[in-house]
């Protein structure tokens, strides 16, 4: 049985270029991965039937580029016209769209292949995917562990080495914490550097979708393809989208690098502590410089957090009201009725739970006292990071506080995944770029990750660091084997 | 003490652009129901706004027409509230940066012009449209997110007259700056009007009349509200603050609801739309754009002589007085309006023209009225001409010559027909010097007639008195 899509991205384009392979054997390799990996309950709709039609239909098409024919796994909250969109909810449970997001026009028209809609958290709202509708996605190196979330099964999907490329989405880490917990690439742009048209919102002044891969330079190829100003989101850039694999294989000597003495404190399981520090002398090893600083307000981002995005969300919600589209609860008898029952029954507790809070902090005279407050709180702690990057090329410290942790522990502790998220969240807030790369392996063989963060629009920075350390520390993580 | 009325009005105004405010699909109006409606409209998962810059654009000529601060950085807010013809459960608005603020509307009364103030202008999107049938209710998609102007005025009215005015005069300002069709039956232009009244300086509780139907039912709405709430402070009662509508057929207002203590709308800035920037240079170019407006072509009127009637006609009338616009200071504006009004509009209703789709420019008008004016041609010529001034290429003196109709200026010729007439009509002569003025206007007609008008009146009168009084 081939493998073709162990190869790497280069290997894979020159086979397709000399006709030695056509995308079908792609498309067929990956669906044979994915129904022999089923338990991982990483994906939501499979999209076979389509995903061969396409895969034919390209046998005379040129091969144009290093994206060509790739099978590409999206998550369930960007929609894909025809393809069933669920956002892991009951609400949207039979929900098919009627046009495709920006992002999914982008890969499609670089002949990649939506093998499938990635589980999730409900509406991304979590950070362990078990609020899935669907059931939980598992963590390819520990079944009984969670994917985390809220893009755990894109990054389930990655680590199992199902499809070579995901997108997720990240409010307040979805992308970067479960690529952390599954020893994968994933990167949240600056905000503003995707497209957000198609992707259902949960807090718009967060949300930005992202690519989540294998390695780093496919990371940053599957962004180049991604990026862009797009006429319908007025909040995307206008900023000139570079090549971002332009720094890759770059030496780092002379790079100033911080880390934030709160990303280091004894929040931190001192086992990830240990490998980061690894990571900082080795950097230094190689000629940067590491300092600690400090960071206004980072502490407080949760709870920043929580007051911002589940006020957008509490109002991006409101749409589904069993009026238009998606679940209608059957037995109303009146519009109050109809809106009770529908979003009573269609929501999970968690979606319930967050927009009944969102709703309390934007009442009345609480949208000044919390609300209004926690923006400018946030722009406060934005100037900071800016300040820190007059001086500094780069910021890093551990993705997560702890390695991936047993599905269904403390699921009666709403507080719990926020506190998860805790160290990838000030990047939301301050709008910049992300990343996780795995570093290293706790003493269970779960996967660590390390964040890097870099100021607006310099994603190239970050995936020059990413790829020295990546090389640097040559670590195999294919889960093929094990699975 | 009599009590005293304080009356503030709410109008929304439909603006006049191609598409919505926040997406492209199509502004229209009496379409097949949810024809006109795409994603955005239907607040589709996924879906973002867009921003009309024409609707901006209009919003903003709007509070330039009505005298308004305008803010130049602002932004959109979401007003959170669940009814079925709101499709995001949100409508997009401006509560903290309405574009326009602190403006007026001057409105006359009987005690000379009064200032409206204008507390604020602001731009939002439009609902569905809800219908309700027997055994269910319908939505209409084509109304979301159709761009609108929200208008509020400060409690400067008491009467209802004063109400009346205001409306009257926002209308034709908005018709005049072609920002909306402004049409209260089409829904629009749509008038919420508050009424409370009080004996003392402090303000009574208010009711709000929401969406009266015309002009008049608004005078009539606040005179029976007013009337309504008189008679329940007379017994003794207290008012409370409620919505209410105006039933034309009860000829009284009637009870909607009762307002909740602290509407909770949960307003916050619209997170899908960043800041929206005017610049200086922005708002001089919509300023520049802006017609020019009907209070000043009014006194324009007054100060060269145009009776009120004919005034008021031309203001309703747009491409005429537009039209009348381009025409030279020194023309005589008595005649003009006459000559538009009368014999022009007779010929533009009748073939169904515009004056500008005609051959009638502004200079062959303006040559027209002056040889009017200085008697140079009677009005007899003039109407013998008009068709082909409207329809030929050809200037005023040509078509005169055309039609054989140049003046007979020649007094040696005229002496000849004058002493003539008189020759043949010595009865009327004798009726003349009888002092019967009638006889001589005679006279000038039996010259016209032989002249065929061709005969110029002035110098014919003249001569005809002159050798009168020589018999």
């Amino acid at each position: 049985m081939s493998n073709y899509l162990d190869l790497s991205i280069q290997e894979i384009n020159n086979l397709l270029k000399k006709k030695e392979i056509t995308p079908v054997d792609l498309v067929e390799e990956c669906f044979r991965r994915i129904e022999s990996n089923e338990d991982l309950n990483a994906f939501i709709t499979l999209n076979k039937e389509q995903a061969l039609e396409e895969a034919k239909a390209l046998a005379d098409v040129e091969v144009d580029n290093l994206l060509f024919g790739l099978p590409i796994a999206v998550k369930d909250n960007i929609v894909t016209k025809d393809l069933r969109t669920t956002c892991a909810s009951k609400m949207l449970e039979n929900f098919v769209p009627i046009y495709d997001a920006t992002v999914v026009e982008k890969i499609k028209a670089k002949h990649m292949i939506i093998v499938g809609k990635a589980n999730m958290d409900e509406f991304a709202m979590g950070s362990t995917s078990q609020t899935s509708y669907f059931g939980s996605p598992r963590n390819p190196w520990n079944k009984n562990c969670i994917a985390g979330g809220s893009s755990g099964g894109s990054a389930a999907i990655v680590a199992a080495r199902l499809t070579p490329f995901a997108l997720g989405s990240d409010t307040g880490g979805s992308i970067r914490q479960p690529a952390s917990y599954c020893g994968l690439v994933g990167m949240k742009p600056t905000y503003g550097r995707v497209s957000r048209y198609g992707l259902v919102a949960f807090a718009s002044s967060l949300d930005q979708i992202g690519p989540m891969t294998r390695n780093v330079y496919e990371n940053a190829l599957l962004l180049n393809a991604i990026s862009g100003h797009d006429d319908k989101d007025l909040t995307s850039s206008y900023n000139q989208v570079e090549d971002y694999t332009r720094l890759i294989g770059k030496e780092i000597k002379g790079m100033k690098i911080a880390v934030p003495n709160y990303f280091m404190s004894d929040i931190v399981d001192s086992e990830i502590q240990d490998k980061v520090r690894e990571v900082i002398e080795c950097l230094k090893q190689n000629g940067a410089t590491v300092d600690y600083i400090d960071i206004d307000y980072v502490e407080n981002a949760v709870t920043l957090y929580q007051i911002i995005a589940m006020g957008e969300a509490s109002s991006n919600l409101a749409r589904f009201d069993g009026v238009r589209f998606g679940y209608s609860a059957p037995d109303a008898q009146n519009v109050e009725e109809l809106y009770l029952k529908t979003r009573e029954t269609g929501f999970g507790d968690e979606v319930k739970r967050r927009i009944m809070v969102g709703s309390y902090l934007l009442s009345g005279e609480n949208a000044v006292t919390y609300y209004n407050k926690a923006l400018s709180i946030r722009d406060d702690m934005r100037k900071s990071f800016r300040k820190a990057f007059q001086t500094y090329d780069l910021i890093i410290g551990p993705t997560t506080t702890t390695v991936a942790y047993s599905l269904g522990q403390d699921l009666d502790d709403p507080m719990k995944s926020f506190m998860d998220d805790v160290l990838v969240i000030p990047v939301n807030m301050a709008g910049l770029p992300g990343m996780n790369i795995p570093i290293g392996m706790n003493q269970d063989h779960m996967p660590i990750g390390l964040h890097i963060i870099g100021n607006q629009f310099e994603e190239a920075k970050m995936y020059q660091l990413a790829s020295f350390l990546e090389k640097e520390l040559n670590l195999d993580l294919d889960r093929k084997e094990r699975s | 003490m009599e009590y005293q009325t304080t009356i503030g009005i709410e109008v929304h105004c439909e603006l006049k652009t191609n598409t919505k405010m926040f997406s492209s699909a199509k502004n229209g109006y009496g379409t097949t129901a949810n024809s006109y409606v795409n994603i955005i409209d239907l607040g589709y998962p996924g879906a973002l706004p867009i921003i009309n810059k024409g609707a901006i654009e209009l919003a903003l000529r709007a509070a330039l027409v009505l005298n308004c601060e305008i803010n130049k950085k602002m932004h959109f807010d979401r007003k959170n509230y669940f009814y079925p013809d709101l499709p995001k459960g949100y409508q997009i608005t401006q509560a903290r940066t309405p574009i326009g603020i602190h403006g007026y509307v001057e409105i006359d009364t009987p005690n000379g012009k009064k200032k409206i103030g204008i507390h604020d202008i602001h731009i939002e999107e439009d609902t569905a449209k809800s219908i309700h049938t027997a055994e269910s209710s319908l939505l209409d998609f084509n109304r979301a997110g159709v761009p609108l102007i929200e208008i509020v005025t400060e409690p400067d009215m008491n009467t209802k007259e004063e109400a009346m005015a205001y409306v009257e005069k926002l209308r034709e300002l908005l018709l005049y700056a072609n920002i909306s069709d402004c049409k209260i039956e089409e829904g629009s232009m749509r008038c919420d009007v508050n009424v409370s009244i009080s004996k003392t300086e402090k303000l009574g509780t208010r009711a709000e009349i929401k969406n009266i139907g015309s002009i008049s039912n608004i005078g009539l709405a606040i005179q029976k509200e007013v009337e309504r709430q008189q008679e329940i402070y007379e017994n003794g009662g207290t008012i409370q603050e409620e919505t209410r509508r105006f039933d034309e057929k009860k000829g009284k207002t009637v009870l909607m609801r009762v307002k909740e203590t602290g509407n909770d709308y949960r307003y916050f800035p619209e997170p899908d739309i960043p800041y929206v920037v005017l610049t200086e240079e922005e708002i001089e170019s919509v300023k520049r754009m802006i017609p020019i407006l009907p209070n000043v072509r009014r006194d324009f009127y007054k100060a060269h002589g145009m009776s009120d009637i004919n005034s008021d006609k031309l203001i309703q009338n747009r491409p005429l007085s537009d039209y009348l616009l381009k025409a030279k200071e020194n023309l005589d504006y008595v005649i003009a309006s006459n000559l538009l009004l009368g014999d022009i509009s007779a010929y533009l209703n009748k073939e169904h023209k515009e004056i500008e789709e005609t051959m009638l420019t502004i200079e062959k008008f303006e040559s027209l009225v002056d040889k009017l004016a200085s008697k140079e041609i009677t009005s007899k010529i003039e109407k013998e001409i008009l068709v082909d001034l409207l329809e030929k290429p050809m200037s005023v003196e040509e078509a005169l010559k055309e039609h054989h109709l140049t003046l007979v200026n020649d007094t040696k010729v005229l002496e000849e027909i004058v002493t003539n007439i008189i020759k043949q009509n010595q009865e009327s002569v004798q009726d003349y010097k009888n002092g019967k003025d009638r006889a001589l206007k005679y006279l000038m007609g039996q010259i016209m007639k032989e002249t065929k008008g061709t005969a110029n009146p002035v110098l014919v009168n003249e001569l005809l008195i002159h050798l009168l009084n020589e018999e």
